[in-house]
């Protein structure tokens, strides 16, 4: 059995523009995506053979096809729990491309996130189906702990309690993506940085996490498109070889409530993707030039520092001090802003952002990038990439 | 039978009590003996459509079962002066009235007893019962 | 009748209305004391006998004429409580003719306080009556008083008193108070407490803990085959694969593992700042539940906590954690 390594890439790819209220259907946003996407490669939609896009989407690969006019699918397939799908549905795209089931899949997530159904308010119909969700779902929402700001602060004050981290410190990764999504003119927070004081004095959402603790919430959609590496060659971009991809759950893990295993101050399920990237691509930290982290909630980009490896356990604050995850630091971190300050698209522009970096093209774009490691969701069944520069 | 003496009594005094089971014959001869033949308190249906649970004690008999709770424990020569009683929750048939009481005080050769006469759903009547000792 | 009426604060009446009621128990009052109608029988032996069997009084100064004649009576009486028995209108109603209370309980009624209960009845007796004797009552309005808000409705007090007479002499008299209230909109009564709105889906894997908090029990689900103890509960042990499951009942105790302070959004049904936390428990299992009684800054990690369980509404009960001394 031979490597994924190496023989996929991302060839193109697209977004609209990033809104609170885009003003068009879920439908017209993934069309878009996927049209801007195609075009950035020098693909036409008569050569796509497969879709892949989250569960959690509401628009059929069928329906995208129809309005996007692709024929014949080979291949269709859907990741599950939310913001963990976004390097998922690469690893899907790309296992289709490596076998033959596919030869062009294009992966794409739309929503009106902000004018639409918004995940960041409570629902109280989370615990009420009967289904493995429902029930998972039902020994939280009765309490109120029902919203993603919830179940994240939940670990937060135990990774505060285990490794002496501070509300500062998480402030400090909200200064640092306004810092970059401050000069990125598709950011939604361009031209509008804050100070670690401003992130001190925003409201409590759930302590101890602030306002600005939190990511936005966006209209928008992005779309990428995944082919051969040998073909990508050919096409009109300089192509982003997937040099690893994987997804990761861990044991007793929960859809953001995994309290009843380990002892909460890690993220089991990042380590098993920071496993499975290092060993298909048989590097390590040293080799990565820039990092995608998924910033819904700024406390887990700590942990995320410690689960791939970029440092000790609880070191994160002090490998972050300094400016050590902005543009200018030894490890930049989401030189677009990330999700706190570009788009919440549920980690699919971040993917976007790491092609940026492989081609050279991005607006903060970090000198000598060879490879960048993306991370999707957290607290969450996730997944991750490390794409290269040929 | 006797009657009780004012040796027999002082303050602080508790009445045993007693259970009386409201069964729907309870409820409906106590309401006809005391000639009250409103139709909550013999009329299931009818109690019912009116929002009770079923047929209900009439305040007539709450009184006499009072004062029979009373002269029970104080003796037939007892002379009741009083009977002082707030009304609470209705005693339904099927339930069971639980009287208690406790003497709160003796002056004058008049004794009060506080009485209680409690239900499943709470208190149905507190309240006193005076009587003097025969001389 | 006879339920709880408490009275609470007054709410205003349309002002017409409330100065004509209280106008109309001026005039009642004034009247003073009015005459009914005789008993219809004297005061006798059988339907004594009826009373006593009914009220299972078995005083025999009430029926035994030898031991009511050697008794402090020397007669057979009847029980005092019996006094206003007699002028009852019995079946049929009678000739009762009017009392000066008729008129306010009418004028109350067509202005929607509907329901009476009776709240108070205080009897006093001069003398027990003896048999033979023919009692006539007199009523006497005493006072209206309102408008009270209780617990069944807006409504008024009324007062009056009756006295039993034998020839010109007072025999028995009973102050009676009753609340004419006007009853609430029928969808609040039965008065049905507020759905909480953040329910748990209950399916046969968990149901059991769910009864349990019903019933005042933290259960654990534990394999009925190797005995280990899991939270939370899922159709098969992990460890042997045993589908055989009982249960253990915790020990209530626990302490704060970890906790939020939930301020925004706003979540349905509970009031904003709440602490929601995981709980370890001494039997190795962790829980997650709200914790109450304690100001949020109080609460931290380690903090010792015991089980309480609230009900939600009238099907939900929710297991909460208050502070412990440890």
């Amino acid at each position: 059995m031979h490597s994924l390594s190496g023989h996929t890439a991302v060839a193109g790819i697209g977004a609209t523009e990033f809104s609170k209220a885009s003003g068009r259907t879920e439908l017209q946003l993934a069309a878009e995506a996927v049209f801007a996407a195609l075009d950035d490669a020098g693909l036409a939609p008569s050569e796509v053979d497969g879709l892949v896009t989250y569960t959690q989407d509401g628009n059929q690969e069928i329906a995208v096809a129809r309005e996007v006019g692709i024929g014949d699918l080979s291949f269709f397939s859907r990741v599950d729990y939310g913001g963990g799908a976004a390097c998922g549905t690469v690893l899907h795209a790309a296992m289709a491309v490596a076998t033959g089931a596919a030869s062009t899949v294009v992966c794409y997530r739309a929503f009106n996130e902000r004018s639409g159904r918004r995940f960041g308010q409570p629902d109280a119909r989370l615990g009420g189906e009967p289904s493995s969700h429902g029930m998972e779902m039902s020994w939280h929402v009765p309490f109120g702990l029902m919203t993603p700001a919830a179940w994240v602060a939940m670990f937060a004050r135990r990774y505060m309690h285990a490794y002496g981290a501070t509300s500062e410190d998480f402030g400090r990764v909200a200064v640092a993506m306004r810092r970059h999504a401050a000069v990125n003119p598709a950011a939604w927070f361009y031209q509008r940085p804050i100070t670690l004081e401003e992130h001190q004095a925003s409201k409590w959402i759930v302590e101890p996490l602030h306002l600005l603790d939190c990511c936005q919430e966006s209209d928008g959609a992005v779309a990428l498109v995944v082919t051969s590496a040998e073909r990508a060659r050919d096409l009109r971009r300089s192509p982003a070889v997937i040099t690893a991809a994987a997804q990761g759950s861990g044991a007793g893990q929960m859809m953001m409530t995994s309290f009843y295993r380990d002892d909460m101050s890690g993220l089991q399920e990042m380590g098993v993707v920071a496993r499975g990237l290092w060993e298909m691509s048989g590097m390590s930290p040293r080799d990565i030039q820039a990092a995608i982290l998924y910033d819904h909630f700024t406390p887990f980009v700590l942990s995320q520092l410690e689960e791939l490896g970029f440092c000790g356990r609880g070191e994160a604050r002090d490998f972050m001090a300094g400016g050590g995850i902005e543009i200018d630091g030894h490890l930049p971190v989401n030189p677009h802003g990330g999700q706190l300050g570009e788009a919440y698209i549920h980690g699919m522009n971040g993917i976007a952002e790491a092609v940026r970096q492989i081609r050279g093209t991005s607006v903060n774009q970090v000198e000598g990038t060879q490879n960048v490691l993306v991370t999707a969701g957290t607290g969450v069944p996730t997944s991750g990439l490390i794409l290269s520069r040929e | 039978m006797r009657t009780l003496t004012e040796d027999d009594i002082e303050c602080g005094t508790v009445l045993p009590p007693l259970h009386i089971e409201l069964t729907p014959t309870t409820v409906i001869s106590t309401a006809l003996a005391t000639m009250d033949f409103t139709p909550v308190h013999h009329d299931t249906e009818r109690a019912q459509a009116q929002s009770s649970k079923d047929i209900f004690l009439n305040i007539l008999t709450t009184m006499g079962l009072v004062e029979r709770y009373v002269t029970d424990w104080a003796g037939p020569e007892a002379l009741i002066r009083g009977i002082n009683v707030r009304l609470g929750v209705p005693a339904y048939a099927g339930d069971t009235l639980t009287l208690s009481g406790t003497v709160i005080s003796r002056e004058d050769g008049e004794v009060t007893v506080q009485v209680r006469g409690a239900v499943s759903l709470g208190d149905h009547a507190t309240g006193t019962v005076r009587f003097c000792l025969p001389c | 009748m006879s339920t709880t009426a408490e009275p609470g604060v007054a709410e205003p009446a349309a002002t017409g209305v409330h100065e004509r009621f209280t106008a109309l128990a001026e005039r009642q009052i004034e009247l003073g004391e009015v005459r009914g109608a005789a008993a219809a029988d004297p005061v006798n032996l059988p339907m004594i006998r009826h009373w006593t069997a009914a009220m299972g009084d078995a005083n025999p100064v009430y029926t035994d004429a030898a031991f009511a004649g050697a008794s402090v009576h020397g007669e057979i009486v009847a029980p005092p409580a019996m006094a206003q028995v007699w002028t009852m209108p019995g079946l049929g109603g009678g000739k009762g003719g009017t009392s000066p209370v008729d008129e306010l309980m009418v004028a109350l009624d067509e202005d929607g306080f509907t329901g009476v209960v009776a709240t108070n009845c205080e009897q006093t007796y001069h003398r027990y009556a003896r048999l033979g004797e023919r009692l006539v009552p007199a009523t006497r309005m005493t006072g209206l008083a309102g408008p009270k808000t209780t617990a069944l409705g807006v409504g008024y007090f009324v007062t009056w008193l009756v006295t039993w007479y034998s020839e010109d002499e007072p025999v028995a008299e009973m102050m009676f108070r009753v609340l004419k209230f006007r009853p609430r909109e029928e969808k609040a009564a039965p008065e049905e407490r507020t759905r909480y709105p953040l329910r748990p889906a209950v399916n046969r894997d968990t149901a059991f803990f769910w009864e349990g908090v019903q019933e005042g029990e933290l259960r654990i689900q534990k394999c009925g085959d190797c005995g280990e103890l899991r939270h939370p509960p899922g159709p098969v042990c992990p460890s042997c694969r045993s589908a055989n499951r009982v249960y253990a009942v915790a020990s209530g105790l626990g302490e704060v593992y970890s906790f939020v302070v939930h301020h925004n959004p706003p979540v349905p049904g509970i009031e904003t700042p709440f602490v929601v936390a995981v709980i370890a428990l001494p039997e190795g299992i962790r829980v997650v539940g709200n914790v109450v009684e304690c100001s949020p800054e109080k609460v931290g990690i380690g903090m010792p906590v015991r089980v309480e369980y609230r009900e939600m509404d009238d099907e939900l009960t929710l297991p909460m954690w208050v502070p412990r001394e440890s």
